[in-house]
């Protein structure tokens, strides 16, 4: 099994550059999420790295070896699309074992091979059926097992849930997972634009925006220490709540103000440069008294295992709370919050700053005295 | 106004209940049986007269021979010239089809599908050629024909059978693998397939209903062509196609309508044996290219 190492990978179509600059370096066996919104080019990445896509700058290497001028099928990669692009007119297990066929492997060979995918994957009773004869999830496991046969030392994921229906995706997304268990030691890279596919499945997160890296690390990583304001906001569900700060140092003390005026002290080297706070939804807690501030209740979302309160402020913004299942709360009532988990801060920017923490609230009193 | 109303609701309801969907059906099958009559009446005439004798297909007796002959059937074939013909015809079409398909399906795959210079220009100068009447370009055509030492050969009517339509098709395969999705050839050249045996082994057998419709229109094309075999054959009677062959049976004085009708029966045979056997996939392949 082999790494993959990008870099200063960039790609240009005539004078729109796709990708600018991107290095990225996935270890032997790896299971790396490149996530990012539509057009953030996690796909053509993933194309540059197949060889689909011609690379205009940088380098792409697999298991030491640059590969950049290198055919795709000599890459030592196998690619499963998103329209799963099983040839219609061939059974599963023709599909599986054509690039085997084609390239003269012995027969004996590819039966061996193909009824050994098809054992991993559970299709063994569909070896004879053509795709349109197919389930969406079975087609993409046959896409999986077309991969499987070459025996790559990287696979490559380009949306393979994305066709499929809720309940076959969050299914499907499973056995991906299983797969990457039962093939051990195999690299694996997945193209998603699905912040919860990324989280559940990688061992790394790739963020992608207008073709840059935007973060890189473990999921709980990006998820407790988001770099900027753009990860932050894409990684994690329901969407971290960010508000506007006003930086006012108060006799050397740094402080926030929210847009309705009121404060709350800050500790921490960066602390003068907060500008906007990012609180996720399990990271405001209801108060009696000295919260931060107090909104109304707009619509209670009742999840089961959790409920999730919309609560508008007096300076017109939505913002979400994580309450336990079973929590009285209706529309309408007033409730105060205080910052009661992990709380992000980031400047002017939107970069994230370190080591900042929330302190008491300044209350009016101290304010006039 | 009420009144008025109300039978203006039963005239509906009478209306509906005299068109109800039984009768409606009753009435469109008597409508396009009646179409269908006028349609094949021609047809009819031509095979019942090829079991007549010539005294009895103007003597004004119904569509069924009254003495039955295969006389025309044999005077045809052998005396005719017409079994010569028939496997003269043969050899053309099934030539033709042949290079025409081949030609057709591997040129609109490369227009379909790969960006080069000038794709558009090409396109446009193919397009052009359509707008050019058959008979202009006979004359030309023979000449080429000659130069290259085919202008009295079975070799060279075929070649030169092959371009009547040979711009349409290519059109047709090139607007049906534009269609197709880039993922089946990505995913054959990941599996280390080269080109030439993805277009074989992926890329043509997905293409069938254009396959068929190319085969049959050709194949009719070929076989009921005229002018052009008149004109290469007129030199050299022992190449006539049944087309140019059937047209002798009128001589200056006479013609032998027995023979001809029993001629023209013999040639279409074979088209609908074809049509029969390759309606289903013919009739997809040009809803396939209607659909566009």
């Amino acid at each position: 099994m082999a790494g993959v190492k990008l870099t200063g990978v960039a790609k240009k179509f005539g004078a729109v550059e796709v990708i600018r600059g991107v290095d990225i370096e996935i270890g032997e066996g790896e299971f790396c999420v490149f996530v990012g919104p539509s057009g953030c080019g996690k796909s053509t990445l993933l194309r540059m790295i197949a060889g689909l896509e011609e690379i205009t700058a940088g380098s792409v290497e697999i298991g030491g070896r640059r590969v950049n001028d290198i055919d795709p099928s000599e890459r030592g990669t196998a690619m499963v699309f998103q329209t799963y692009a099983l040839y219609p007119h061939m059974t599963v297990s023709q599909n599986m074992g054509f690039g085997l066929r084609m390239n003269g492997v012995p027969k004996p060979e590819i039966a061996k091979r193909v009824a050994e995918a098809a054992r991993i994957l559970q299709i063994e009773p569909l070896l004879d059926r053509k795709p349109k004869q197919l389930s969406g999830g079975q087609r993409q496991r046959v896409a999986i097992g077309r991969a499987i046969v070459r025996d790559p030392q990287v696979f490559l994921f380009d949306e393979p849930l994305s066709n499929l229906d809720a309940e076959l995706r969050v299914a499907t997304r499973l056995e991906i997972a299983k797969l990457h268990g039962q093939l051990q030691g195999s690299t694996m890279i997945y193209v998603t634009h699905d912040q919860v596919e990324a989280m559940t499945l990688a061992d790394r997160i790739v963020v992608l925006r207008d073709g840059r890296v935007e973060q890189m690390g473990e999921p709980m990583e990006l998820y407790e220490r988001p770099a900027n304001l753009f990860v932050a906001g894409f990684i994690g569900s329901p969407k971290m709540n960010f508000i506007k700060l006003r930086a006012t140092g108060d006799g050397g003390q740094p402080a926030a103000e929210l847009p309705d005026g009121s404060r709350f002290a800050l500790s921490g080297p960066e602390a003068n440069g907060a500008a906007t706070l990012g609180v996720r939804a399990d990271g405001l807690k209801p108060v009696d008294r000295d919260g931060v501030f107090t909104g109304e209740i707009t619509v209670v979302e009742q999840l089961g295992d959790a409920v999730f309160v919309y609560v508008r402020t007096p300076w017109g913004q939505e913002i979400v709370a994580r309450f336990e299942p079973g929590a009285k709360v209706r529309v309408g009532e007033r409730i105060s919050f205080a910052l009661g988990g992990r709380t992000h801060f980031f400047d002017a920017d939107g970069r994230g700053l370190t080591g900042v923490t929330p302190g008491n609230t300044i209350s009016e009193a101290r304010l006039s005295a | 106004m009420a009144d008025v109303a109300l039978s203006h609701s039963s005239a509906i309801t009478s209306r509906q209940s005299f068109l109800n969907p039984r009768r409606r059906r009753l009435i469109t099958s008597v409508v396009l049986a009646a179409i269908c009559i006028v349609w094949v009446y021609p047809l009819v005439w031509m095979v019942s007269a090829s079991f007549k004798s010539n005294s009895e297909i103007f003597a004004g007796g119904g569509l069924i021979p009254e003495n039955p002959t295969f006389e025309n059937f044999v005077r045809a074939w052998h005396e005719a010239n017409i079994g010569a013909y028939f496997f003269n015809t043969l050899f053309v079409t099934v030539g033709s089809v042949l290079i025409t398909t081949i030609s057709a399906a591997l040129m609109g795959y490369a227009l379909g599908r790969r960006p080069f210079p000038g794709r558009a220009t090409l396109f446009g100068l193919m397009l052009f050629t359509l707008f050019i009447p058959q008979g202009y370009t006979i004359i030309p055509v023979f000449e080429l024909l000659s130069n290259l030492g085919l202008g009295q050969s079975l070799w060279g009517l075929m070649l030169a059978t092959c371009g009547h339509s040979i711009v349409i098709f290519t059109l047709l395969f090139a607007g049906y693998f534009s269609q197709m999705p880039k993922e089946l050839e990505e995913a054959s050249r990941m599996d280390g397939v080269g080109p030439v045996k993805t277009f074989w082994y992926v890329m043509l057998p997905l293409s069938k209903p254009i396959i068929v419709t190319v085969v049959v229109m050709q194949t009719l094309q070929a076989w009921n062509d005229f002018l052009l075999p008149l004109v290469i054959t007129l030199a050299n009677p022992a190449l006539r196609t049944l087309s140019v062959g059937i047209y002798s049976f009128r001589g200056e004085h006479f013609i032998d309508w027995g023979g001809m009708t029993a001629g023209s029966t013999i040639t279409i045979v074979p088209v609908i044996i074809l049509f029969l056997f390759l309606q289903r996939y013919f009739i997809d392949g040009l809803a396939g290219a209607v659909k566009g």
